[in-house]
């Protein structure tokens, strides 16, 4: 097993009558990327903030490197963080920023060191050249990279990430993702992200903590959260599923890409578990998918997503065309109704 | 004024407030900065208490009587506005130079004011007062005043003041604190530059603090020439980081024992003494200040019924014996004489030895104006 | 181009009242006081037209009013923003939002009494019966503040400090607080994020707030008068009196343009000292 580099024991953080985080028993392994995801006010900020030092639990014990640190300030933690809006320093130049946590060490490093490591780590977020320049003068994906320089300079057991990409737009969102990703592999260092984006969650991930309510729903590799979700909130949570009510406060969630379509009931594949007839509501062709909204009358509404690929064997429908859906036994799971 | 040892008193504090509301220290300046005075001005027009009486019905509105430092009976200006329904805005000043200097700038909005003798024919020749018109001022007798401290207030024949009241400029100092008898200007301004030191106070005004400084040297109080006033210059010059202040409104830094001795008139040392038997007052052995002060109506101002009304309301000897008793200073008047207490009359701060008397000067018409006077009382103060 | 000449002319409205204002009350009296510098004083006193620089030659005479204004003012506004700046930190960063504006106003608070009252207190305070006779008690014998530099410094501050508080407490109160967690998680102590974070952020509010008393003092003449009792003397008591008591205007009006010009100087080099301390960008909003 790896080493465990931050670890929470029973950890729970209220603020005056709210519960925000709640016998939280998150383990971050060495070199792993790690994502926390949920939904605002889940707890996954505050649970970050524990790790930095900001906020200290009001119960349970927060270890780093098998050190407990509950209690100590965030000025003596080796860790650091990568904040929402980077919060870079507006009066400092860019070599300034990134060379502002080796300033504060002591003994602190010559200047000659600084200037070196601060070259190193503009390079490394492909800037480099820019250290004179002033925070302003940076494009918002730029100053992102700024901030992530200025972490990484210091070497930190974990590099904390907090929404890092939310202020983002869509396009520089994906390539931030890939350059992350990157960068963890190059440098080495353990990354904890907290984001509310599944998507990004999922992509960059080696493995995702879901939280809810202050609470740990599941932790796992994306691929574990999306084939076996333990409960409807993940399974709705990570991807998108549609859910048939089941006995016993239970559903049946079927993912939309699992689901086969056809024009008559003859044509779906063999070996399907569910068949239903229904009507194409409404249709939305995505390029490389269509997805279909299908009314039936056995089991209500729900979505398919057909691939490009399948066509030729499928068809395409109109909007009031008949059609025939079906599943796999397998590809239909039974889970507690959260 | 209560007397106090140790800290301060809630009743100091009161006395103090007490005294800025009575104007010793301008009350113009303090409506100005807080915007009370047109609050006031717009209060006083809307109450109907505040509305003349029938008997008045002439007179209404505001006088602004500009006056010096404890130099009038709240009392009285109480009652004339009873009477009257004419308000009363006091302001006080240290100097003729600076009533001039206002004068000079215009627009005073002044409708009384308190010149010194040798002050009245420089602001004749600038046109800056009106002649008097004695019929409206029905209780002024120029029969029964001592005509050597009215004289000044009639020129060519035409009277264009009408004298408040007399004193002399000597010195006053705390024997509780004090230890010495000084009796001469010569004593008053070592002992500054010596056992003194930190404890004294001259008047921000030229005319005294240059005059007894010439004194010192035995020149004439009233003295322009260039040579003894540069004499003079170099002893204040040589005092001032020994006084404590420079100022005209003397009396709370005496009172409070900051200050030990201070150049004083007549009235404050009557006023000091009441309270405080430790104060004693000299005339300096040789020579000083001897003056009047006057009532004028400066040109242009608004309420100009309202401003003879004061000044004969102040005279009435009835009233000007009650001033008498509130500043003490004497009166030029000799019904109001006769009205005062005997102990005020027999009293040697308002009617000082003959021989005290005879050195002493009026001041000099001359020295208001003169430039090399006004520089060097301000060379003094900037030094 | 009907709208563009239209929109010309509302600018020129919008512009007019702050126009007249600095024209007739600004430009031309500094004017007028420029004509009357070089002028002479006339025999009664006042103004009589000349051309002499002798006005100018003589300032030297007003040397120690100079002298003090330009110590004790600097001293004056440098203390005030020293006692105020813990204040606007308090109340910016440490205390609970709802009872700020209540205590901002707490500070404001004794500009609803007289200036002149106020200072009538601390004649009094000051005074051998105030402060120096409890000190006395502890041992300190025969202290005396008031009419010397240190009550006017007192002064200063106490009125002053609620000028100061505010324009600081805005540039601490917009400063973004994840700077400060940042700077911690960087390593940096408290007070080394204090040094190294929160005061360079707040100089645009310290240089306001400084720039306000700054200007008031240099022009001050209440606050010498009454707690430097005539012997702490400043340019602004030296103009009181030229104009008001030797009533020598042209003399008055070159000490007033030497004032004039020494801030003008001193604020230049000031704000460039400033802006050259703090980001361009920032400082220009304040």
């Amino acid at each position: 097993m790896k080493q465990v580099v931050i670890e929470f024991r029973k950890v729970s953080k209220r603020f005056g009558d709210i519960a925000a985080v709640i016998d939280n028993n998150l383990a971050v392994e060495q070199g792993e990327f790690l994502s926390i995801l949920g939904p605002s006010g889940c707890g996954k900020t505050t649970s970050l903030r524990m790790m930095a030092g900001f906020e200290q639990p009001t119960s349970g014990e927060v270890f780093i490197r098998g050190e407990k640190v509950t209690g100590v300030p965030a000025y003596r933690r080796p860790v650091n963080m990568v904040f929402q809006h980077y919060a870079l320093f507006p009066h400092l130049s860019i070599a300034d920023n990134v060379s502002y946590g080796l300033r504060q060490r002591s003994p602190r490093p010559s200047a000659g060191e600084i200037t070196k490591s601060v070259d190193e780590a503009l390079d490394m977020v492909r800037l480099g050249g820019f250290g004179k320049r002033r925070t302003y003068e940076l494009s918002g994906g730029q100053q992102q990279r700024v901030a992530l320089a200025r972490a990484l300079i210091n070497r930190p057991a974990v590099l904390l990430l907090d929404e890092p990409l939310a202020a983002l737009d869509r396009k520089l969102r994906r390539e931030m993702q890939v350059e992350l990703q990157n960068l963890q592999r190059t440098v080495g260092i353990t990354f904890l992200l907290v984001t509310h984006d599944q998507e990004e969650a999922l992509s960059m991930s080696d493995r995702v903590c879901v939280m809810r309510e202050g609470r740990v729903v599941q932790t796992g590799s994306p691929r574990d959260l999306y084939d076996t979700p333990i409960n409807r909130y993940v399974a709705e949570f990570v991807g998108k599923s549609n859910f048939f009510s089941a006995a016993s406060g239970n559903v049946t969630s079927v993912r939309p890409e699992l689901i086969d379509i056809a024009a008559r009931r003859k044509d779906l594949p063999q070996g399907l578990a569910i068949r239903t007839d229904g009507r194409v509501l409404n249709r939305i062709f995505l390029g490389e998918q269509t997805e279909y909204r299908i009314a039936s009358d056995e089991l209500g509404e729900f979505t398919v997503v057909a691939p490009r690929k399948a066509e030729h064997l499928s068809g395409t429908f109109n909007i009031g065309d008949s059609i025939s859906a079906g599943w796999r036994p397998e590809h239909a799971r039974l889970l507690p109704d959260n | 004024m209560t007397k106090v040892t140790g800290h301060i008193s809630a009743e100091e504090f009161l006395a103090q407030l007490r005294r800025y509301q009575k104007g010793s220290i301008s009350r113009r300046q303090f409506l100005g900065v807080t915007g009370l005075g047109l609050a006031t001005a717009v209060l006083s027009s809307a109450v109907p208490g505040f509305r003349p009486r029938k008997a008045h019905a002439a007179l209404s509105g505001t006088v602004n009587f500009t006056t010096w430092p404890s130099y009038f009976a709240q009392e009285n200006l109480d009652n004339f506005t009873k009477e009257t329904g004419v308000k009363i805005n006091v302001a006080v000043f240290g100097s003729n130079e600076e009533m001039l200097a206002k004068l000079q700038a215009g627009s005073t909005g002044w409708d009384v004011f308190v010149p010194t003798n040798y002050a009245i024919s420089t602001y004749k020749e600038l046109g800056l007062i009106e002649e008097l018109d004695l019929k409206r001022l029905p209780n002024y007798d120029a029969s029964t005043q001592e005509q050597r401290f009215t004289a000044e207030g009639v020129i060519d024949g035409k009277t264009y003041a009408v004298p408040k009241d007399w004193g002399t400029t000597g010195f006053v100092y705390n024997n509780k604190n004090i230890t010495q008898n000084p009796t001469s200007w010569k004593e008053f301004f070592d002992l500054t530059q010596g056992p003194w030191t930190g404890r004294v106070m001259v008047h921000d005004y030229q005319l005294t603090t240059i005059g007894n400084a010439l004194k010192y040297h035995g020149f004439s109080f009233n003295s322009n020439d260039e040579k003894e006033l540069a004499e003079a210059e170099k002893l204040l010059i040589a005092c001032k980081p020994h006084l404590f202040g420079i100022n005209s409104d003397y009396k709370p830094s005496l009172i409070s024992g900051d200050a030990w001795a201070s150049v004083c008139w007549t009235g404050d040392a009557t006023q000091l003494q009441r309270d405080m038997p430790e104060m004693k007052y000299v005339l300096a052995k040789e020579g000083g200040e001897i003056w009047s002060d006057f009532y004028a109506i400066p040109k242009g101002g608004q309420n100009v019924d309202a401003a003879y009304a004061l000044i004969d309301y102040l005279l009435t000897p009835e009233i000007n014996a009650k001033e008498v008793q509130a500043h003490g200073y004497p009166s030029t008047d000799s019904r109001t004489n006769k009205l005062v207490p005997k102990e005020m009359l027999e009293n040697p701060i308002l009617y000082p030895a003959a021989e005290l008397l005879s050195p002493l000067e009026f001041g000099a018409a001359a020295t208001l104006t003169n430039p090399l006077r006004a520089e060097i009382m301000a060379r003094f103060k900037a030094a | 181009m009907q709208d563009y000449r239209h929109s010309r002319w509302i600018t020129a409205a919008l512009l007019a009242p702050a126009g007249v204002f600095f024209v007739f009350l600004l430009i031309l009296p500094l004017v007028v006081v420029l004509v009357y510098s070089f002028g002479a004083r006339a025999p009664a006193g006042g103004y009589e037209a000349a051309f002499t620089f002798d006005n100018y030659l003589n300032l030297p005479a007003r040397g120690k009013a100079f002298f003090n204004t330009l110590t004790l003012a600097p001293l004056g506004t440098l203390l005030t923003a020293i006692a105020a700046f813990p204040v606007a930190y308090i109340l910016a960063l440490k205390t609970d939002p709802k009872w700020r504006v209540t205590l901002l106003v707490l500070i404001m608070a004794p500009f609803w009494t007289s200036q002149l009252l106020r200072y009538y207190a601390w004649i009094m305070l000051l005074g051998s019966k105030g402060i120096p006779s409890w000190l006395a008690y502890i041992g300190i014998a025969d202290l005396r503040i008031i009419n010397t530099p240190t009550a006017v410094l007192i002064g200063a501050v106490y009125g002053f400090l609620p000028l100061m508080v505010p324009p600081i407490y805005v540039s601490l109160e917009k400063l973004d607080k994840r700077l400060l967690e940042a700077s911690a998680d960087l390593g940096a102590t408290p007070l080394r994020t204090f040094f190294q974070v929160t005061l360079p952020l707040a100089l645009p509010g310290v240089a306001t707030g400084s720039m306000l008393v700054f200007i008031l003092l240099m022009g001050d003449y209440i606050l010498p008068q009454y707690l430097g009792g005539g012997k702490v003397f400043f340019i602004g008591n030296a103009l009181v009196d030229l104009f008001l008591q030797s009533r020598n205007w042209p003399y008055g009006a070159a000490v007033s343009v030497a004032l004039v010009l020494i801030m003008f100087l001193t604020i230049s080099l000031y704000m460039r000292f400033i802006l050259s301390r703090t980001d361009k960008r920032r400082a220009a909003l304040v």
